[in-house]
């Protein structure tokens, strides 16, 4: 096992190495001056001595590999340089919003998971009923609706019809510690967060539930005189729950992105409206630290998943993952 | 009918002998031909947009903007006058064109690369799957506005290029597994030995024997595309609003919220999650035959 851990932590730390070198290319071959993203406005208005020194001063002259090395060496040490449109330290400013990300994103995650699960046995319950069949078609049709058109018309509904929720922001103005104008801000993100990815993963469940009350153990309990509702619970769930692990963990970078668009089109003061935001301004230094953070944080998150879904089962190991990945990649 | 009734069977738990009717097979049973019939009488609408609008899509007519659907404006008019109905059909046409031509790239790099990895000795395969893993590590959204970005123009093309580029991933996988079943295959070996280079043999024998697992991938890579090109417009960062698409009409959606126009905002919406289920149910179809095929072998 301590080796199998070893080669995990070699594994996050390669592929961190390879997305900050990717991240990194990228936004050095970005078109524009660089020192535009440094100094703003004052960049054009320096004579070319001035643009020289400052070239020099931030490195600009050396080649790509040193420049990586110099961005490392501060990246370690917490400093990832100013942000273009803030004029201000890159981490100062996403410190403020991760929290707020993580609140809508991490609260969204454990809903959609855990109504995923329940509607996943309710429906493995009740196979080819009524129940399920309309819990099928219906899922089918939420799950085709795109992020931001659900955003819409809910906002169109509750916030501009009914005027009962707010339908922008994280909190009213001047109300940035009250829970319950938070709250009630966090109400409608939260549902397109939930809705748009419910039933994608709900419906996977079901299926290896479906698969999983055909084995013969199932009869054998049946047999033994257990209730449906115990077989269920004991044994069927229990034992899909290493799949349930790792479609959780490959599920990641979906629900982040669903995040992200969603705080787009509520201007929820978090990280995917930031990125959006510095990709509008071209603010690059921002938005190579925002899809590096997003990136670490996916990874991490992979990584663990399938270590905790081997430690509950043994038998599950990578190919098994890469199946479950297969069905659940989009 | 008496004698019929004597010899009838009764007595405890008796049942009446149902003979299953068999249901006739008929040739659409199982198909989803409504989603198709949909999808095609919105792509034929669409192309031939020519024949079917009733206004000048582009032509903002300043006189009567804001409008409700009523008798001449079937679906009303926008912030900018122009005719919503009309904009639906020509801007559908942009919508599709830009799904297509994504997935042509995405799965052409996808099956290039994924042969590549799938031929290539161990430690290379092993590199360049890593490699596609932390790209989906990364969501999607932020790497399209990342490269949109960089290139820093916004027409039909590069967009459709930006949305082709970021979503080969999955389907390279993909490819990449079913290569590596078949590359020891005799018939590889010998085209090989024949001197056939690698375009001839992805062509001639891998690209047959995989193009039926990764159809599915492939049909709902054009519903991604559809719905990222729709959400970049939204947003501002994709089509501006002179190019009319589905996913730029609704990019006025904030202006209809303040006027309450709910038309602007559900009926291109509408229209694009009617032509995204349709896709996706013909790609359930596809995945099913597809399941089905490797039951039965």
């Amino acid at each position: 096992m301590k080796i199998s851990y070893r080669r995990r932590i070699l594994i996050f730390l390669l592929s961190v190495f390879c997305l900050s070198v990717l991240v990194f290319a990228m936004s050095r071959l970005a078109p524009g001056d660089p020192l535009v993203s440094y100094y703003g406005d004052r960049a054009e208005r320096m004579s070319p001595e001035e643009k020289d020194r400052a070239m020099e001063r931030l490195g600009l002259n050396e080649s790509m590999v040193v420049q990586y090395v110099k961005w490392v060496k501060n990246a370690v040490s917490g400093d990832f340089g100013m942000s273009f449109k803030y004029k201000q330290d890159v981490m100062k400013v996403i410190e403020g919003r991760l929290v707020n990300t993580l609140i809508l994103g991490g609260v969204g995650f454990i809903l959609t998971f855990l109504l995923a699960l329940l509607l996943g046995i309710l429906c493995a319950f009740h196979e080819n009923s009524w129940l399920d069949r309309i819990i099928c078609k219906v899922g089918t049709i939420t799950s085709c609706i795109p992020e931001f058109w659900l955003s819409l018309v809910l906002i169109l509904i509750f916030s501009v019809n009914l005027r009962l929720l707010p339908g922008s922001g994280a909190y009213a103005l001047g109300q940035s510690s009250s829970i319950s104008s938070r709250l009630t801000h966090l109400i409608l993100p939260m549902v397109v967060v939930v809705m748009s990815h419910l039933w994608y993963y709900a419906y996977m469940i079901r299926n290896k539930l479906l698969e999983e009350i055909r084995q013969d153990y199932v009869l054998l309990a049946k047999a033994k005189g257990m209730s449906r509702r115990r077989i269920m619970y004991q044994h069927c769930v229990r034992n899909i729950m290493p799949a349930f692990i790792s479609i959780m963990a490959i599920s990641l970078p979906h629900i982040v992105e669903g995040t992200y668009i969603v705080e787009m089109v509520f201007s929820y003061p978090g990280i995917g409206t930031l990125s959006f935001e510095s990709a509008k301004y071209h603010d690059y230094n921002m938005l190579m630290v925002l899809c590096l953070i997003t990136g670490i944080v996916v990874i991490f998150g992979n990584i663990t998943g399938q270590a905790i879904s081997e430690a509950i089962d043994p038998r599950m190991k990578e190919p098994e993952i890469m199946e479950v990945a297969a069905d659940g990649s989009r | 009918m008496e004698a019929d009734k004597t010899f009838q069977l009764v007595g405890a738990g008796y049942k009446d002998t149902v003979v299953p009717v068999e249901r006739k097979q008929h040739w659409w049973t199982g198909r989803p031909i409504c989603s198709m019939v949909i999808l095609g009488i919105i792509i034929l609408a669409c192309v031939g947009c020519r024949f079917f609008m009733t206004h000048d899509p582009t032509y903002m007519d300043l006189a009567s903007y804001n409008l409700a659907p009523n008798g001449e404006f079937w679906f009303g008019t926008d912030t900018m006058g122009r005719d919503i109905f009309s904009m639906i059909l020509y801007g559908g046409r942009i919508s599709l064109f830009i799904g297509i031509l994504a997935t042509v790239l995405s799965t052409f790099i996808a099956v290039v690369y994924g042969s590549i990895s799938g031929i290539a000795p161990g430690w290379l395969d092993e590199g360049m799957m890593r490699f596609t893993e932390i790209l989906l590590s990364i969501p999607s959204i932020l790497i399209i506005i990342f490269v949109q970005a960089l290139i820093g123009k916004d027409n039909i093309l590069v967009i459709a290029f930006v949305i082709g580029i970021t979503s080969w991933m999955s389907i390279s996988k993909i490819v990449r597994t079913e290569v590596r079943q078949i590359r020891e295959s005799e018939y590889v070996i010998a085209s090989r030995c024949m001197g056939g280079g690698f375009w001839h043999i992805l062509r001639v024998h891998l690209l047959p024997n995989f193009v039926s697992s990764i159809m599915f991938m492939v049909v709902m890579n054009v519903r991604g595309a559809i719905v990222a090109e729709s959400t970049l417009s939204f947003l501002g960062i994709g089509l501006p609003i002179e190019v009319i698409s589905w996913g730029s009409m609704l990019s006025l959606a904030e202006k209809a919220l303040m006027t309450n126009s709910w038309w602007m905002i559900l009926i291109p919406g509408l229209f694009l999650v009617i032509t995204l289920m349709c896709i996706t149910n013909i790609g359930n179809y596809i995945r099913k035959n597809v399941n089905q095929r490797q039951s039965n072998m």
